[in-house]
């Protein structure tokens, strides 16, 4: 059996720019949780946007469940199960918190279908259930985090990637979100963290994948790579010292 | 009395206007186009409705029917064939500025060839006549136009606040990344836009047609005012550009009667400076990202 999504080969960049992912080679399996760590322009971001239908890449070929995905647009990826949780908060600013979920379910014409799956993302975020009628550019950042992060559970997707949940927020806020990423996993949806702050992200995860200059130096057990004082030197310095 | 009247008839021109300027701004929400060529397709309605009125004597408001359909057919064709190569071109906005003033161009020579370079009008009677409400007059063909245009602005506002496509269009201007990433095909829902807002355009051309004599270049004239009703309003709300709209048409008509008509399209020009001055936004909107 396939794993459930398999980076083979993978050289993207923008335009007519010079290559960010440079021959990247990664899989991975349903169920398990996944965190990219690496230093800044290691091509962390570019992975999950080439995986997610926003960059096409230029060689290699990314596979769903075996299935040939290159080329396939954002809307299309996320019919197939992947769903994609950018840094910047992409929210719809003028849009209420209930609205905003209900785009998240865009593709879902069932209604019933839709207002239990609302109900559920209610359920994993509490807070929000209070702020349903609220405008969400009116939203604190951790807050916003979590319309997204819920907003990506109304379609109930065989893997989410998220890129850099921590962006930006007080580091308490930044831990209520991790937690609710674990939670993902107990959902039964596979996990792609993309994370600046290493040690947090992969104690957030089963599995680290260290990424440099494009391509793929190392992957391993979470907490093994977070023991290893040979890859948190080489790799995770700067990630690493920022922290203490 | 006077004020009332001054305010009537800017009220009546400003629906036509708020109409155009709708189809505009809701290119630039949905595409982060400014399409310079939008009165230039107003005008090619404007002869379609002239051509039809000439050879069939078809009523010019019976002929939107002809139109809207007509242009928005156009609009997702030529969406199609001249848009999507130049997604992710590190200089969009240049390119499509430059791609919609071509396009401004060719519709303008190719108007000027067909019909030459003189003035049309289309007289059905109406276009002459005038509906007195006690001391208020006005002008009867300005009186349809602008009910026209208000019944056309509610069916828009009813598509983009009820229907799926038009939640699409919606979350596709507040947030282009977003609506992607939610599931919303973007270029489908850019190509139904660019037809809405040339059926608009199409409903403008023969709503025009039997308010004022057209001649090929005159969509020059018509896209400065509505570019200068865009900005005030806010690019990319809808809501701006009828409210903006409606302020210039009867600012300008204020202008009209007390300094006197020829001074009535620096109302537009001067409300352009000062807002870009002021306040670049608009009264609408957000301070957007390109």
């Amino acid at each position: 059996m396939p794993a459930l999504l398999e980076v083979e080969n993978v050289v993207a960049g923008y335009g007519t720019g010079p290559d960010i992912l440079t021959g990247l080679t990664l899989s991975i399996e349903e169920g398990n949780s996944y965190c990219i760590v690496g230093p800044n322009g290691a091509g962390k971001s570019t992975l999950l946007r080439t995986i997610t239908g926003f960059l096409e890449p230029r060689q290699g070929e990314v596979r769903l469940d075996g299935a040939r995905m290159n080329g396939s647009r954002p809307d299309q990826m996320l019919s197939a199960g992947v769903c994609f949780v950018p840094q910047d908060a992409s929210l719809f600013p003028t849009m209420t918190v209930r609205e905003n979920l209900a785009m998240g379910g865009y593709l879902i014409d069932d209604r019933g279908l839709l207002k239990e799956r609302m109900d559920m993302v209610y359920q994993t975020f509490p807070a929000l259930a209070d702020r349903q009628g609220q405008n969400a550019g009116t939203l604190s950042g951790g807050e916003q985090q979590m319309v997204t992060l819920g907003r990506a559970l109304m379609i109930e997707p065989k893997v989410v990637m998220i890129d850099e949940p921590s962006l930006g927020l007080a580091p308490m806020i930044a831990d209520q979100i991790f937690e609710k990423i674990t939670g993902f996993k107990d959902l039964g949806i596979t996990v792609l963290l993309v994370e600046q702050n290493a040690v947090k992200g992969l104690e957030t995860v089963d599995w680290g994948f260290v990424l440099d200059l494009g391509s793929l130096e190392f992957e391993g057990p979470a907490d093994g790579i977070l023991a290893d004082p040979r890859i948190r030197e080489l790799y995770l310095g700067k990630a690493m010292s920022r922290e203490k | 009395m006077q004020w009332v009247q001054v305010l009537v008839l800017g009220l009546l021109l400003g629906g036509v206007y708020a109409m155009m300027a709708s189809g505009l701004t809701l290119l630039f929400g949905v595409m982060r186009v400014v399409n310079l060529a939008h009165a230039a397709f107003i005008l090619v309605a404007s002869y379609i409705t002239y051509v039809l009125f000439e050879n069939l004597a078809m009523d010019p408001m019976i002929s939107l029917v002809v139109t809207m359909p007509l242009m928005f057919i156009l609009g997702v064709v030529l969406y199609l064939l001249l848009f999507p190569r130049l997604e992710g071109n590190p200089r969009y906005v240049e390119m499509t500025v430059l791609l919609t003033f071509g396009l401004a161009l060719i519709v303008e020579g190719m108007l000027t060839f067909v019909f030459t370079g003189i003035f049309r009008s289309v007289r059905p009677e109406y276009a002459s006549s005038a509906i007195n409400v006690g001391e208020i007059f006005m002008p009867t063909s300005q009186f349809y136009a602008s009910m026209i245009s208000f019944a056309l602005l509610i069916v828009l506002w009813l598509v983009l606040r009820f229907t799926k496509t038009g939640t699409a269009i919606r979350a596709t201007m507040q947030n282009r990344a977003a609506a992607q990433i939610v599931g919303v095909n973007v270029r489908r829902v850019s190509a139904i836009s660019f037809g809405i807002g040339m059926a608009l355009a199409g409903a403008a051309g023969s709503l025009l047609s039997f308010m004022f004599p057209f001649f090929p270049a005159r969509h020059w004239q018509w896209v400065a005012l509505l570019l200068a009703l865009i900005v005030l309003g806010g690019m990319g709300s809808i809501k701006g550009a009828v409210i903006g709209a409606l302020l210039l048409a009867v600012a300008s008509a204020a202008v009209t009667t007390l300094i006197g008509p020829t001074w009535s399209p620096i109302t537009f020009y001067l409300t352009l400076f000062l807002i870009l001055l002021l306040r670049p936004q608009g009264l609408f909107g957000a301070k957007v990202r390109l």
